[in-house]
């Protein structure tokens, strides 16, 4: 426990820049909420005076704040996991190509431990960064208000949250640290290209499933997750992991 | 346990059909300081690596009456090692990093390190990339020393660094880690540098263990004859295992020959290790 917590520390010490990505967020939102105040950002409606303690119209327009919001939310989450699959491609290129492999390696501390801990980082700190944005987002947009919206977003949002981990974040971040480990140059033209000529492939030669369920659904297929992908993409994520430790282990 | 940290037993090693050790054979107790002395390519390295757990191998091998390969995580609390110099993560600062080795290695003594630490020009703050070469390595020897373990295995530690940082590494190897109870193994091809340090002497060539020597032996066993007379040794009891001739003397090196009957030829001494190691490899 002691060994991850100091692993953890190590990861977001050494990518310092991705944790700016979360304060780059919540400043655009603070910026968006001023710019309402004062600036030239209008709501293009104005409830008259006689109607704003009227509940009805209240709680429309409250609505038409929560899709805003809700919006805005889809961007965080977006964000921040591509910058954690971003983060998964350079993690074990980064430590082999300044050579501190070396002297990671020499600490009693397993391959494994050390590449659980990158994929924690992704697939657990990264969502737990995802929902405090959320919060912290909704608090500037509604103040004391932020509570009941957010009771409301994450009644739903949560299990969503979860699901896509499971189903997209966890495969792709799996293959980014594959690609990550094994890529001798550029880590991020094997995580793209391949995929992609996969799905030529599939989509030329076979009946293009493979391509649907290993790859497309997963990632644009938010709304209709089956499990056959799921299960494809649990094997495919065990099979990526083990064989980077595998590969760390090698490394001499 | 056996008495011995390190016992390798008919070691070998192939790189595709390429046999870079032959069965070596190699045990290390406590309280040596074994240098590891080969010419480039000999396979001091690769013995190395396979101690170290970082390559397979075939035959015996056991650190601390563990197989290094299948129990590295474990052996390592037991065992440190520098593989290179250059290796400190550059982005870290020196306090993140102590605290790292402080958080993952259970003999770790940070109170040690600080100590340590103070005779250098080092800040805790420092960003690693901002130091120099020499202060980067004295750096890396400053976290390995702080670390409580018995055995310690360095390749080519000072690889690159100038002489005084290199002289200075060696000194602090002997002040700030031996003990009778720890054993040092160390490669290097900068013999005449090393050989004050040592206790022992490993000479290996082309996979195979030439020459296993205590240092005491080398004062009692090889002689260096410094003469001027161009004499030829043609008795098989007084033959010179090498020489040398230069412009103004030549040099005969002798092992395991009578003293007394070679003063009359010349001046008499001990030969270094960079003699003994020109001698045997040539």
């Amino acid at each position: 426990m002691r060994v991850m917590l100091a692993l953890l520390k190590r990861e977001i010490l050494e990518h310092r820049n991705i944790w700016f990505i979360p304060v780059i967020l919540v400043g655009l939102a603070i910026l968006v909420r001023l710019s309402l105040m004062f600036g030239n950002l209008n709501i293009e409606f104005e409830v008259p005076s006689q109607l704003q303690l009227d509940d009805q119209i209240n709680s429309v327009v409250g609505g038409v704040l929560a899709r805003g919001l809700n919006w805005m939310n889809y961007i965080i989450t977006m964000t921040i996991m591509i910058a954690a699959c971003f983060y998964s491609l350079s993690s074990l290129y980064n430590e082999r190509q300044d050579e501190s492999v070396l002297f990671w390696r020499s600490l009693p501390v397993s391959d494994t431990t050390t590449v659980v801990s990158k994929l924690l980082i992704a697939i657990v700190v990264a969502p737990i960064t995802v929902v405090l944005c959320q919060i912290v987002v909704a608090f500037i947009f509604l103040g004391l208000g932020a509570f009941d919206y957010l009771a409301v977003y994450f009644g739903s949002s949560l299990y969503l949250l979860l699901k896509m981990i499971f189903w997209s974040l966890l495969p792709t971040v799996a293959w980014c640290l594959f690609c990550s480990e094994v890529a001798k140059k550029n880590p991020f033209l094997l995580a793209f290209v391949a995929p992609i000529l996969l799905w030529v492939i599939d989509s030329l030669f076979l009946s293009g499933v493979i391509g649907d369920h290993i790859m497309l659904n997963r990632w644009f297929g938010f709304n209709s997750y089956t499990s056959v992908p799921l299960v494809y993409g649990l094997a495919l994520s065990a099979f990526f992991i083990s064989f980077a430790v595998v590969k760390r282990s090698q490394r001499i | 346990m056996s008495k011995n940290f390190v016992e390798v037993e008919n070691l070998s090693k192939q790189y595709g059909g390429n046999t870079v050790l032959h069965g070596i054979n190699l045990s290390i107790g406590a309280g040596e300081v074994v240098g590891l002395i080969g010419p480039n390519g000999a396979g001091k390295s690769t013995l190395l690596k396979a101690i170290m757990g970082l390559i397979k191998y075939s035959g015996k091998l056991s650190i601390f009456d563990k197989d290094p390969l299948k129990n590295r995580t474990e052996l390592l609390k037991n065992m440190s090692y520098i593989a290179d110099v250059a290796s400190l993560p550059g982005w870290m600062k020196v306090k993140d990093l102590l605290q790292f080795v402080e958080q993952t290695h259970p003999k770790f003594d940070m109170q040690r390190a600080i100590e340590l630490l103070k005779d250098t020009p080092i800040q805790l703050a420092s960003r690693i990339e901002t130091l120099s070469k020499g202060m980067k390595t004295r750096l890396h020897l400053v976290t390995i020393l702080a670390i409580n373990t018995d055995f310690l295995v360095l390749d080519e530690p000072t690889l690159g660094l100038d002489v005084l940082v290199r002289r200075d590494f060696q000194d602090r190897l002997v002040k700030d880690y031996y003990t009778q109870n720890r054993s040092i193994l160390i490669t290097t091809h900068q013999v005449d540098e090393i050989e004050s340090i040592l206790t022992r002497v490993v000479f290996i060539k082309e996979g195979r263990i030439t020459l296993d020597f205590q240092m005491s032996d080398l004062k009692d066993r090889y002689i260096k004859l410094i003469t001027n007379q161009n004499v030829v040794f043609s008795d098989p009891a007084l033959k010179p295992i090498y020489q040398r001739a230069l412009p103004e003397y030549s040099e005969l090196i002798f092992h395991d020959v009578d003293t007394s009957a070679l003063l009359e030829y010349g001046q008499v001494v001990t030969p270094s290790l960079e003699d003994l190691f020109v001698a045997i490899n040539v």
